[in-house]
Order: structure tokens, then sequence, then C-alpha cells
């Protein structure tokens, strides 16, 4: 994980959200939920408007929308926000809940060993398939070269 | 920080049918159904105003910020928080005795006379048994209401607007768990 403290969140965010949410909910079952925090906003289900730029680099362009589901809560004086795709609201309370108890210094090395590199591997893990799965498909066009 | 409404959609909706029933029923107190948590100054009772009406589309002044309370706002609502008055959609008073006068506020122009301020002013409490009669659209004859810990010159200043109609500005007046509306078009008999 980077230094900066903003990075590094954004980073565990962003793995809390791409987790599957049977991953994420076995990797948080050693961190049951108290019955006392505050759920400052409960889980809302609602769209966003995904927007591309053809190449990175072409006008802004409507892509469709997504679904995303946010939550936020407090746990003590810390506050976890989640936005995870979909509307799996209870994916999003784990997540919320996961970035709140990771804002705690002290919480954080056991977070990180038990839920956060479980989650990376996992995400890893898929891509990889999801690579193989592509290259399996690759077509190498032989018989169309030209000139000489 | 605090939560807000527990449902946000159906909470808001319950409290919006109040407070339409409210202007449509001017200076008849109406209890609001649901009182979120709110950040001092702000009374529940506005908090309710504000969680209903406020959204990202809304320009929002408070009589005594702090951060506590913006930052809430900002949370739950999206609003916008502005530093002068002239600026408001809304405009919270939360100490009505100093009150910056109601000429402070947009009181819309001739081609839209909707865009004007609409003020919370949390009030000290209500006794439909005493004060002032009043009279206009949506009062059968009419009604009395007094309205505690109101400064004097509102009513001299809201009665020198009265002349601009079209343009005015509309009032939420809160306290504790009631809500009573002046809208613009109520007036206030000589007694």
């Amino acid at each position: 994980m980077d230094s900066s403290p903003h990075l590094a969140r954004a980073q565990w965010m962003s793995l809390l959200a791409q987790a599957e949410p049977a991953e994420l909910a076995a990797a948080m079952e050693a961190f049951a939920l108290p019955a006392d925090i505050t759920w400052l906003r409960p889980p809302q289900t609602g769209l966003y408007m995904l927007r591309g730029r053809v190449g990175g680099t072409g006008p802004q362009f409507n892509l469709g929308e997504i679904t995303v589901t946010r939550c936020s809560v407090q746990v003590g004086t810390r506050i976890g926000h989640a936005w995870v795709r979909g509307g799996h609201t209870r994916h999003a309370e784990l997540a919320a809940y996961a970035d709140a108890l990771l804002q705690d210094n002290e919480q954080r090395p056991r977070l990180s060993e038990r839920v956060l590199e479980p989650l990376r591997l996992a995400l890893q893990a898929r891509r990889e398939a999801a690579s193989r799965k592509a290259a399996a498909s690759k077509v190498e066009f032989f018989t169309v070269v030209r000139g000489e | 920080m605090l939560a807000a409404f527990a449902d946000p959609v159906f909470d808001s909706q319950r409290n919006f049918r109040e407070l339409l029933q409210a202007m449509a029923r001017p200076m008849q107190p109406r209890e609001l159904p649901l009182l979120p948590p709110s950040p001092a100054p702000i009374a529940p009772a506005a908090m309710a105003v504000l969680l209903t009406l406020c959204d990202t589309t809304t320009a929002v002044w408070l009589q005594q910020p702090n951060e506590e309370a913006a930052q809430h706002l900002r949370f739950h609502t999206g609003t916008r928080l502005v530093e002068k008055p002239a600026e408001a959609d809304f405009a919270l008073i939360s100490e009505p005795a100093s009150m910056p006068p109601l000429e402070a506020f947009a009181h819309g122009d001739m081609r839209y006379p909707d865009r004007s301020a609409s003020l919370i002013v949390q009030v000290a409490g209500f006794r439909t048994d005493a004060g002032a009669r009043f009279t206009g659209p949506g009062i059968r004859d009419s009604a009395q209401l007094s309205i505690d810990g109101l400064p004097q010159r509102f009513w001299q200043q809201r009665a020198a607007m009265a002349a601009l109609l079209p343009l005015g500005i509309d009032v939420y007046f809160v306290s504790a768990n009631h809500v009573a509306a002046l809208p613009r078009t109520t007036r206030t008999l000589e007694s």
C-alpha cells in the first residue's frame, strides 16, 4: 500500500467495492458489526451515469447508466463510506464498516491481513482467469499478410 | 456526525405532505410527523423542513453558521451553503431577535416571482387563542395566531413588502414539533 493516507484509503475502498459480496462477507466474518453503530446513510441504491471518452482522449459521451449502492456508517469517531456497483445492500454496509475500521491505526494491520489481502488475491485470480479466457480465444490472422 | 431521516424517501414525502398542507392553510400550526436528529443551532423541526425541501439545486443561508451544521446539511442534502442572505433559496433563522431585515432576502422579480427566498424561522411557541388575525387564500374568514419570540419589526417589514405582490417572501415558522406557514398572500387584519 502507498504511504499517502488518502491514496491508501482510495485503494482499500476500491478493493472493498470490487470484491464479490460473498468474498467480502466471508472475509468480514471475524469483524461482526456492533449493535451501537450509527448508520448515517443507510444503504441506498440509485443510478449513476457512466461517461467515457473514445481512446481516452476524445469528447465525453454518456456510456450508460450503472446501478450503485452507497452507504455511510459512523463507528466511534470514524466515518466509513462505500459506493459499490450493483444493488447489494449488505455489500455496501460491510464495505462502509470495513472502511471505518481501516481508518483506525490499531485495527488496520489485522484488517489488512484478514480482509484486504484475501480480497486482493481473489481479485487478482479473477482478473487472471478472465485474461486467460480472453487469450484462449485470440485469433492469429496468418492468411491476410499483405505486401512484400 | 448525526444521521438524518431513517428512510429518506418516504420520510421526506410524509413531511412534504404536511408542509404543503401548512402552506395551503396559512397560520394554522400542524404537527410534523418525523423529527430527525439535528446539530445545534438547528432545531429538529427546522432540520425536518430543510431535509425535505433542500437538495443539490438549492442554496441555503444559515443565520448562525457552524462547521458541524454545515457539514451535516451538505452531507445529507447535497445543498449549497451561501454567505449572503440575498443568494439564498432557503434561509434558516435560528435567532429571530437578531434576524436581518426581510429586504435582505430575495423576493423574486416580475418575470420570475418564484425566485424568492423561503425563510425557516425557529420561534419559541404558538398560541392559537391570542395574537393577530390573518386572512387570505386558504383561510376561511380569519385565523388567529400568536407567535412567541418574533420581533415586532418583522411584521412592519412584512407589511411594507405586501405592496410588491406577487413578489414577496414565504415563511415557515417552526416550534418544537409544529410548523405554521405564512405565504406572501396572507394579510394581517387590522384590529
